[in-house]
């Protein structure tokens, strides 16, 4: 599935929620079920600026295709996180960099979360392309 | 039912809904809503009256300038200040205690002089010393707290010595609503030291009565918005022999008597502390704010506050997994601050914001405060004049609500 397809299948779930308190409910869930990040890798250098809370990004390449491992102390950043790392994960460097989306709009994350969630959300954001544009040159 | 029942109605903002439902704001303590006669008052000023103060010989100006010193009368009366000329106004706490520490460094302070501050303080009332600490080579001693949050004021007489030039500490705790007795603070610092004594005001300020002259006190400083006024307007209360010693810190417009290009002398107080045009339509609207306060009367602003804290202990000291920090002592300001063991205070308040429930999370700007407990960040719950036990009852629920979620 490309990220434009996993983008429009989020969008197509947040649809379905009538308020705030549903959508971040399934970020929770979402928190819930992503219990495979090790303890260890709460790293300094792994660390997302920006956040409100603590949240860790770490990427991992695999035949030519990188994957986000992501944690959070706070339920909610890490419902987020886990969702944008779903994203861009089994996806290549170069369509990571050249992917244009602006998943704030998409999502309407702006309405939902606080402004400094959507710094935190954006820089989420810039740490994956980061990470990939590191690769690719 | 009491003059304080449908005080909402005096606030345009509580016609709002939040995420569908009714806005109950607890967040007083970052700052206070508005009533209607505050935000008229400025819109007044600025449709009707507005002109530079202190400047020109023309109808508008003589009209501004007289509204704005009325303002300063006002806060004489509402402190039980000496005179007016003890009012300086400022841009808020902030830029009062950032001027007190520069003003009295400049004046009094020399290397191996000492500040003592407490454990509690704002970093509002910490870090403008360390900066005048590290400029004159001064040091800071910070007053202990003791297990009920009061402090620890056998430690504060400890600390006290000839070198002692300044005592800065708060009125009232913006975490555990905490009430330090100033009056014993002011005995303790006068009886053991040549010590200025400073009381940040910010939070007590709003929601009691202050008598600056009882209390004994050297300065007291606090900002408008946290009580019914406008930002971008402060207040330092100074005794007027003391401001009368000091040199002003910032220079400009207004500030001067006579200006040579090689020299300047000052106005008196307070103009010489007042450098350029200063917030006016924010001090008048300040004075708007006194007379909403002075109308419902301080004393009854006390109780009720008192009324809301005790409904606050009844409410919230049980909540199943709430750790409460506030003040054990019988008399303290309704303020709550609360962390639920391993629930992050952002998706705490996140999840009250849900329920139309504004609280502040974080550290509230007293880090050290939180590192001295041993937690990272807290929600706080902060009441004022417009707040009623209701609205204590939605906390309480909607916070039983998002812990279950959360958890």
């Amino acid at each position: 599935m490309s990220i434009r397809e996993k983008v429009d299948e989020y969008k197509q779930v947040f649809d379905i929620f009538p308020n705030d308190q549903e959508k971040y409910q399934y970020l929770i869930e979402k928190a819930k079920e992503n219990d495979s990040f090790p303890v260890e890798l709460r790293q300094d250098n792994f660390k997302v600026n920006g956040c409100q809370s603590q949240v860790w990004l770490v990427p991992e390449e695999k035949d030519e295709k990188l994957y986000f491992n992501s944690d959070s102390d706070a339920l909610i950043s890490k419902g987020l996180v886990t969702l944008i790392a779903s994203i861009y994960s089994n996806e290549k460097a170069e369509d990571i960099v050249s992917s244009e989306i602006d998943l704030m709009e998409e999502f309407e994350l702006g309405v939902i979360l606080s402004p400094a969630r959507r710094n935190g959300a954006y820089s989420m954001l810039k740490t994956i392309k980061e990470y990939a544009k590191n690769l690719i040159s | 039912m009491n003059q304080f029942s449908n005080l909402k109605e005096d606030f345009p903002i509580f016609q709002r809904d939040i995420n569908g439902k009714k806005l109950t704001y607890l967040d007083s303590g970052a700052t206070s809503q508005k009533p209607d006669s505050v935000i008229e008052k400025m819109n007044q000023v600025y449709k009707f009256t507005n002109a530079n103060v202190h400047r020109g010989t023309y109808v508008l100006s003589a009209e501004t300038t007289q509204e704005y010193e009325d303002v300063r009368n006002k806060c004489k009366s509402f402190l039980n200040a000496s005179e007016s000329d003890e009012i300086i106004f400022t841009k808020g706490t902030t830029e009062a205690l950032n001027f007190l520490a520069n003003a009295i460094a400049n004046k009094f302070m020399t290397k191996g002089d000492e500040i003592i501050l407490s454990e509690i303080e704002h970093h509002a009332n910490i870090i403008p010393w360390q900066m005048v600490a590290e400029k004159f080579g001064l040091k800071i001693n910070y007053v202990k707290i003791n297990k009920d949050f009061s402090l620890d004021l056998d430690d504060l007489k400890s600390k006290l010595s000839k070198k002692t030039k300044v005592v800065s500490i708060v009125g009232e705790s913006n975490l555990s609503g905490m009430l330090p007795d100033i009056k014993e603070i002011n005995d303790i610092v006068k009886n053991n030291s040549e010590a200025l004594l400073i009381i940040d005001g910010a939070q007590l300020v709003p929601h009691r009565k202050v008598d600056v002259k009882e209390l004994g006190i050297d300065f007291l400083v606090f900002s408008g918005h946290k009580m019914l006024g406008p930002t971008g307007i402060g207040v330092v209360w100074g005794k007027k022999d003391l401001l009368d010693s000091l040199d002003p810190v910032y220079g400009g417009g207004d500030m001067i008597e006579e200006v040579h290009y090689d020299r300047a002398t000052w106005a008196p107080v307070p103009h010489k502390f007042e450098a350029g045009t200063p917030p006016y339509v924010e001090a008048i609207g300040l004075g708007a704010a006194i007379d909403y306060l002075e109308n419902l009367g301080m004393t009854e602003v006390e109780k009720h506050s008192d009324e809301l804290r005790e409904y606050g202990r009844q409410t919230l000291l049980d909540i199943d997994g709430v750790n409460v920090i506030h003040s054990q002592q019988e008399i303290a300001g309704c303020t709550f601050g609360m962390y639920v063991d391993g629930v992050h205070a952002s998706d705490l308040s996140l999840m009250l914001d849900t329920h139309g429930v504004a609280v502040r999370a974080g550290h509230h700007c007293v880090q050290p405060f939180h590192r001295k407990l041993g937690i990272d960040a807290t929600i706080r719950s902060t009441a004022y004049i417009y707040n009623d036990k209701e609205d204590i009852d939605t906390l309480k629920s909607a916070l039983v609500s998002s812990i279950e979620m959360l958890r």
